[in-house]
């Protein structure tokens, strides 16, 4: 298929950088987050977590605190009936599975009392023996983190994929290759910490919660299920969120959670904004992986079998570790066309911080593993790296590794085009063979492809409220919500687009749920590509009740367009005219024979309110099934993929292992874009955090603790470090999105890390098997501990 | 412990507060004055959420006392720009789509603001040391340094038309 | 949280009477850079503090940087900014002014002092190498006077100062380099900003006429736990003619000696090798050799 570059589409609102609706109230520091709020009487809330990565409570005495003057409520894991959220986290616990769990909570009249008084509970605690590494959890006899699950091994998160038969195929190869990769840590690092404010509504008494929460419904799951109430008795209001890359889905659902359980205790209003000590130590991380690897290939550069283990570190608790690793499992032979596969995706359980959600959900670091493994074959049977992935890549009615024939494949193009861009051949060549001893250039390239939304792991459906104003203003409600992403704003344009409405004229206020049903998570990348399917359903159908309000009103003028295109008098007529021949665009009605007669749409708005006439739509979108058989991982797993490739261009220090990330190509295919600059600024945000990922990022933890809590110790690039960026933006035919739009949040950041691991390669002829490529690393070859 | 009383100038107007002894300018800015525009991202000086223009330079609220800013000239986000209209800083940073979160948006305007007062002919090498000490997770500083880059011409031609 | 008391220092005596008054539960603050930092994390060291001292009122006594015909000196509360900015710095010790320019951050430069910076017994701190390899003289202000030492003898272990209760670094001293002396600092962090030096290295070079190497200086920071000039290294150095093995057998010197301090530990299979190299090239960045 050939590539082709925004703007060839037809489109009136999207597919335009159209400026972000919340714009001008973040330039100006207006916008509201949650720690923002302050209200009359209002308390704060803090916790006590343990010393101790595995210990138990013994004793715990709070006298002292609760007489402090001042301190409103102190609550121990003895004392909270439902300490454990409908999840499995816990929001107090005298069983400490890791060094972020919490013994205690207090509320107070200021933050230094909460301090004060949470200093004065005396805990005794028994340190227990614990795991840490995917190795220690493994062990024989080792202890469990928890009962329920054997050898620590979180079975509900085992994802099988048996295609053909690997086994023998192996032993057909001519050339088998086995390798093992490892990731780190990694801290999602949105500047705005967890925040939260509950307080019990007087009108109508429902606990309302105003958060910083990536998932409105989701969080206010955890509130009613704290406070023992029913749903319609928790409102929660989504504040502007600053930024959560998948972190503020559990994590903010433990703070409202102890917020609203405070709240409800004091009768008063309760603020919990975290620390970023806090943060750290509480909040989700990107999964660890282990990754086993083992192809067999003919002699010609032909994977003919696969054979993988995935395992994931999730950490004390179960964080959506199920979900990640079905994902993880349908891309665990890569964008590559193998007949025999077999891999299997499992998470063990340790006493670190539980891992969940990061942009990714798994790709970041299966992609790193994968792209370094491709090449390390690609040198086994002597070829080139690119004619090798040539030779393998998907592509149209090639079989994914569930078996499922692709449709609109880009990839191999799309590697071509940005080979041939950034002179990838020639520099690879000309790095291999440097001399000098003390900085060496390389250059790297990765191929990435994604399931779009969030195929066969969830439900991917929503709904969409539309109501026009009898000023012709547009008022949207979904229950996805404003991440920062720009959410807000492209739903806007694609109300806009498929209403046939100026863009200024439509406003989406953010998400309340007392307002519109559940509508899933905001994750996956699906916000535009899937989510925003109601919207333009709810839009489309909303035209056509308003053009035939238009008529029902006789809203145009026939005698003017008679006389304008010298129709002969009487010739039109209201009898005659259906919905078809008239048209709404740009917030103007008008005949689609006649377009030079307008009507505006707020003419028509207005007298639509007096007539009594329907103005406003709510519709429902679900996609088309998918089924995968649990067993063997067959079946049609996603709607669509979208592509990638990244080219990486890096300096390497060779005498202190320092790693200059100097050049990033991004290509991706997009299907549509609906925001080009919204797209743009996901692209080189993503870059820069897979420089991080792949460079300096880590969070150390273990038996003494997490030692990494702020960001002084864990180093994310910052603006002197990130690269020169170069972006391409392709389009595609690809209908299976909203307009055919295709995911970009989690693409953008899925390939960096590996580009730039085959890049140091080139540079410098060693490996990165352990993330990330720190100093010590480069130098040393593996990693100071 | 007993309040102690604060007074400077704040965004171009002279301001008393009591505030806690121990409180930090970022403590005084939010609790206090409840001037919110000003975030807290770390409380290390890190991050750079904080970052408020002191005696004509750019420093994180979070590190400095807040009874040390007696006497002295404080500018926050919220005294950026004149008369209700934006600061073509802000202008820029809007037409480059240079925020996304926006939580770490005020403390890059200041420190943009800070530098470009300072030096209105600021290449693109001291924009991104000048917000070097700013984090962005969403971004990537790309559109940012962009916006800050051509916001410097923009005052360039307005200080001429003036003059 | 901990909370205190705050005063601010009238004078230089009353800021020595309030530090000899509370002693240890008293604390300087100027910029803040350190001291802030250290609250938020609730440092034990700070546990029972009960009084702030701000510093910053005294900029007229305290914030200067001039000079004389043998010395430069340094008001303990000029900036990382001011150091870097300071024409004289430039003139007399641009590694001085280099390292500060790589600290932290601008908002960190524009707060953080020199004063602070040497007075917290920071160990990563980074313009410490240089002021020590330029031989600086701390002045000390107490109740009972003032007294002057060599920076470096002011350091009496990890972390900890040889200060009286009641004293406060008053000034720093530099004595000029002789006639023909080059400088060169070096810093290996793990970004480009907001970096705390992993290593750093500060090195001056005195040319004779010939071309020879007639005086050196070499401090590397971060290896030790008190700040010193590493005397093996600088010998090899005189008499001979700059290059590239001259420099790394000097950076070698320093790793032995690094060794013989504190051992071998579980750091050392990198800090060796790259030690040796942030010492190569203070000493190539002094000499103007393009490495």
């Amino acid at each position: 298929m050939p590539l082709s570059k925004v703007g060839e589409k037809r489109f009136n609102v999207i597919n335009n950088s159209v400026p972000r609706i919340d714009g001008v109230d973040k330039v100006t520091g207006k916008a509201r987050y949650a720690a923002d709020i302050y209200m009359e009487g209002m308390l704060y809330a803090g916790v006590l977590r343990s010393p101790y990565s595995s210990a138990k409570v013994v004793k715990i005495n709070a006298d002292k605190a609760r007489e402090i003057e001042g301190v409103h409520a102190v609550v121990t894991c003895f004392d909270m009936p439902r300490r454990q959220s409908w999840a499995t986290y816990m929001y107090l616990t005298d069983v400490i599975r890791y060094p972020g769990d919490c013994v205690a909570m207090a509320a107070a009249e200021s933050k230094e009392l909460v301090d004060e008084a949470l200093a004065a509970i005396e805990v005794e605690y028994e340190e227990l023996p614990g795991v840490y590494t995917i190795e220690e959890a493994l062990a024989e006899g080792a202890p469990l983190v928890h009962e329920k699950y054997k050898n620590n091994i979180f079975t509900d998160s085992y994802y099988p994929i048996r295609k053909g038969d690997a086994e023998e195929a192996m032993k057909k190869a001519d050339i088998v290759v086995e390798r093992e990769y490892r990731t780190q840590y990694i801290e999602h690092s949105y500047i705005e910490p967890e925040a939260c404010v509950c307080y019990i509504n007087p009108n109508d008494g429902a606990m309302t919660v105003h958060s910083a929460s990536q998932n409105p419904f989701f969080t206010r799951r955890y509130v009613a299920d704290v406070l023992g109430v029913p749903m319609n008795r928790v409102r929660m209001i989504q504040e502007t969120l600053g930024g959560t890359f998948g972190g503020k889905e559990e994590g903010a659902g433990l703070v409202a959670g102890r917020c609203a359980y405070l709240a409800n205790l004091t009768k008063r209003p309760v603020k919990f904004v975290f620390s970023r000590e806090d943060s750290f130590l509480e909040s989700a991380k990107r999964h660890p992986f282990r990754f086993r690897y083992k192809a067999g290939l003919t002699k010609e550069g032909k994977i003919i079998a696969w054979i993988g283990e995935q395992v994931d570190n999730c950490g004390a608790y179960n964080n959506q570790t199920q979900f990640m690793n079905s994902r993880a499992s349908i891309h665990s032979a890569g964008p590559y066309e193998i007949d025999n596969v077999k891999t299997d995706t499992y998470g063990v359980f340790t006493n670190n911080v539980h891992s969940g959600a990061m942009r990714g959900y798994s790709s970041p670091q299966i992609i790193w593993a994968q792209e370094q493994f491709i090449e390390e074959l690609a040198d086994a049977c002597g070829m080139d790296e690119l004619e090798f992935r040539r030779k393998n890549l998907l592509h149209d009615g090639a079989l994914t590794a569930t078996g499922w024939p692709i449709e609109h494949c880009v990839l191999r193009e799309i590697m071509d085009y940005t080979a041939k861009e950034t002179d990838y051949v020639r520099k690879h060549k000309e790095y291999k063979t440097q001399k000098n001893e003390r900085k060496r250039r390389g250059i790297g390239l990765a191929v990435t492809h994604r399931g779009s939304g969030l195929g066969a792991e969830s439900p991917d459906a929503s709904g969409c409220m539309m109501i026009c104003n009898e000023d012709g203003s547009v008022m949207i409600n979904s229950g996805l919500a404003e991440n920062g992403q720009g959410l807000k704003t492209a739903y806007a344009q694609i109300a806009a687009e498929a209403l046939g409405v100026r863009y200024e004229d439509v406003k989406f206020f953010g998400t309340d749920t007392h307002s519109i049903p559940d509508c899933g998570m905001t994750v996956a990348s699906r916000g535009t590509v899937m989510g925003a399917q109601s919207v333009r359903k709810t839009g489309e159908k909303l035209k056509g009740i308003m053009i035939q309000n238009a008529l029902d009103i006789k809203a145009f003028p026939l005698e003017e367009i008679e006389k304008k295109y010298k129709l002969k008098a009487g010739s039109l007529s209201y009898d005659k005219l259906e919905v078809k021949d008239a048209e709404l665009l740009n917030s103007e009605f008008f005949l689609k024979k006649y377009p030079e007669v307008k009507v505006p749409f707020k003419n028509v708005c207005n007298t639509c309110l007096w007539a009594g006439k329907q103005m406003a739509a709510f519709e429902w979108f679900m996609p088309e099934a998918l089924n995968q058989d649990h067993h063997t991982g067959q079946g049609k797993a996603f709607p669509t993929f979208a592509y990638g490739c990244i080219v990486a261009e890096v300096e390497v220090d060779m005498k202190t292992g320092y790693v200059d990330v100097l050049k990033v190509t991004a290509s991706h295919d997009v299907g549509t874009a609906i925001n080009p600059a919204l797209i743009k600024g996901q692209i080189y945000g993503g870059i820069v955090m897979g420089q991080g990922f792949a460079v300096t990022e880590d969070v150390i933890t273990g038996k003494r603790g997490q030692k990494t809590k702020n960001f002084d110790s864990y180093i994310i690039p910052t603006a002197m470090d990130a690269p020169e960026m170069k972006i391409n933006i392709f389009e595609n035919d690809d209908p299976a999105g909203t307009y055919g739009a295709k995911s970009i949040g989690e693409p953008a950041t899925e390939g960096v890390g590996a580009a730039i691991a085959n890049a140091i390669f080139n540079a410098t002829g060693r490996r990165i098997y352990e993330n990330p490529a720190d100093l010590e690393t480069i130098l040393l070859g593996h990693k100071l501990q | 412990m007993e309040r102690i009383k604060v007074s400077f100038t704040l965004n171009g107007k002279p301001c008393e507060v009591m505030t806690k002894p121990y409180s930090r300018l970022l403590d005084m800015l939010r609790d206090d004055l409840r001037l919110t525009g000003t975030k807290e991202g770390c409380g290390v000086g890190e991050c750079g959420a904080c970052t408020v223009i002191l005696d004509g330079k750019a420093v994180t609220a979070c590190l400095v006392p807040a009874p040390s800013v007696e006497g002295r000239n404080v500018v926050t986000i919220e005294g950026v720009g004149k008369e209700g209209k934006l600061d073509p800083i802000q202008e820029a940073v809007l037409k480059e789509h240079a925020l996304q979160c926006g939580f770490c948006t005020p403390g890059f305007i200041m420190s943009a603001k800070a530098l470009l007062d300072e030096n209105p002919f600021a290449t693109k090498e001291e924009i991104r040391r000048a917000i070097s000490g700013n984090l962005c997770r969403c971004t990537g500083y790309e559109q940012l340094t962009t916006a800050i880059y051509e916001a410097a011409e923009e005052l360039r031609k307005l200080n001429k038309t003036k003059i | 949280m901990i909370t205190y008391e705050y005063r601010r220092a009238e004078s230089l005596e009353d800021a020595a009477s309030v530090l000899e008054k509370y002693g240890d539960t008293a604390r300087i603050v100027a910029g803040g850079t350190d001291i802030m930092v250290q609250i938020h994390e609730k440092d034990k060291r700070w546990e029972n503090l009960k009084c702030l001292l701000d510093m910053t009122y005294l900029e007229n006594e305290l914030r200067y940087i001039s000079e004389d015909s043998e010395n430069v000196y340094i008001g303990p509360l000029s900036t990382h900014t001011d150091l870097e900015n300071s024409e004289i710095i430039k003139k007399y010790l641009p590694f001085l002014g280099e390292a500060s320019s790589t600290v932290g951050s601008p908002q960190i430069r524009n707060r953080g002092t020199i004063g602070g910076s040497i007075g917290n017994a920071f160990p990563a701190s980074d313009p410490l190498p240089a002021l020590v390899a330029a031989d600086a003289v701390v002045v000390l202000y107490g109740l009972c006077g003032k007294r002057s030492i060599l920076l470096k003898d002011l350091y009496e272990g990890k972390g900890k100062l040889a200060l009286r209760r009641g004293e406060f670094i008053r000034e720093f001293i530099v004595p000029k380099f002789p006639e023909g002396t080059v400088t060169g600092f070096s810093k290996l962090g793990r970004r480009k900003a907001l970096a705390i030096s992993r290593l750093n290295c500060a090195a001056a070079l005195t040319f004779g006429e010939k071309g020879e190497i007639t005086r050196a200086r070499i401090c590397p920071g971060c290896i030790f736990i008190v700040p010193d000039r590493v005397e093996k290294a600088e010998k090899l150095l005189i008499g001979e003619k700059p290059s590239e093995k001259l420099f790394y057998e000097a950076g070698r010197a320093v790793s032995d000696v690094m060794i013989e301090r504190t051992g071998v530990r579980w750091s050392t299979e990198y800090k060796k090798p790259a030690v040796e190299e942030i010492v190569f090239r203070a000493l190539a960045a002094a000499a103007g050799m393009e490495v």
